[in-house]
């Protein structure tokens, strides 16, 4: 929106934390694997999350679990 | 006696003496030019019964004379003495006048100061509501809109194509990149995205992140369930790290028709580097 500009656009905008917070960042690479799942399957089906929603799951659940 | 003595002065002055005698009132005209011939800064109380004026210049003395001392027959009492009040009451109203211009101007004064201070609690709130510039809203959570989206059955068609954007801050040494150009997702569906930093620089640094959605108008529609911003993340020296963001439209996405031409949204992350001191 341009009228944004006017407003001081972007800066006027305040950023939303998440609503789950913060991911725990993967420092040891437990779920390494999972995730090049993951992007792999986004790569070969043309970027359509909805075809690689298991390996998201799956992603998720050993973030959880690890 | 003593009126004549300051008739001589008087007429030393200004030379009205003669039109004096020859007229049996002297109008206001003729005493308003003496008035403001002669500045006189002493005080005059009392010495022809008036009100002590002193300071006032030209204005309102040496003008006005009883008029017993002149010994005219005309109706001067009248006419000085009203004239003297009525200049007296308009100098009070005149003054209180201005009294109240200050202190109507003084309480505007404060008016805009405080209405500048309240304005940035209530631009705010502004923002929220209406998501004004690009503000994401926060009205219900996403759990609670994906229960609400399943049991209406909300079916969704329209696919957007969410692009990624990395950047970092001026001399901040991390590799940042999008590990996954773009996401292909249906409003209604949960995504999940990953940014990959590297630290390239041989000392442990700490950074944390900022994120902006565009265009600005559905960014109220952008909900992020869990993401790495806002939070102090920390890189030990050529450490890599995937960094997870799982994200989800709202379905009410396709019903607005402000978003009609809207097939693309970019989600831009940026990293600032945190002092460690």
């Amino acid at each position: 929106m341009s009228a944004g500009g006017a407003f001081g656009g972007n800066r006027g905008a305040r950023p939303v934390p998440p609503e789950k917070g913060v991911f725990p960042l993967d420092h040891m690479h437990q779920c390494d694997l999972e995730k090049k799942d993951y992007i792999g399957c986004l790569k070969s089906s043309g970027h359509q999350s909805e075809n690689c929603r298991i390996f998201s799951k799956k992603y998720l659940e050993c973030r959880m679990a690890k | 006696m003593f009126g004549r003595m300051s008739l001589s002065r008087l007429s030393s002055r200004t030379h009205i003496l003669p039109l004096l005698q020859q007229s049996r009132c002297v109008k206001d005209v003729l005493w308003s030019n003496y008035k403001y011939t002669r500045v006189d800064t002493s005080c005059y109380a009392g010495v022809w019964g008036l009100m002590p004026r002193c300071g006032y210049g030209s204005n309102m003395t040496n003008g006005y004379r009883k008029p017993q001392s002149f010994g005219s027959g005309c109706l001067w009492k009248s006419n000085s003495f009203s004239s003297f009040q009525r200049h007296y009451a308009s100098h009070a109203s005149t003054e209180q006048k201005s009294r109240k211009m200050l202190l109507y101007l003084t309480a505007l004064v404060f008016a805009m100061v405080g209405s500048t201070y309240a304005a940035v609690p209530l631009y705010r709130r502004f923002c929220q509501a209406t998501g004004y510039g690009g503000t994401v809203q926060r009205k219900e959570t996403v759990e609670e809109k994906i229960a609400r989206h399943s049991k209406d059955g909300t079916v969704t068609t329209r696919e957007v194509v969410v692009q990624f954007n990395a950047d970092v801050a001026d001399g901040m040494p991390w590799k940042f990149i999008p590990t996954q150009r773009e996401v292909r997702v249906k409003p209604g569906e949960s995504a999940l995205a990953f940014y990959t930093a590297e630290n390239r620089s041989s000392t442990p640094i700490t950074g944390v992140s900022t994120y902006n959605v565009t265009p600005m108008k559905a960014a109220v529609y952008f909900n992020k369930i869990q993401c790495f911003c806002f939070e102090e993340q920390r890189l030990l020296p050529g450490e890599q790290i995937d960094m997870p963001v799982f994200f989800y439209i709202d379905p009410e996405f396709e019903t607005d028709p402000r978003m009609d031409g809207i097939n693309n949204l970019i989600l831009s992350y940026t990293f600032f580097k945190v002092n460690e001191d």
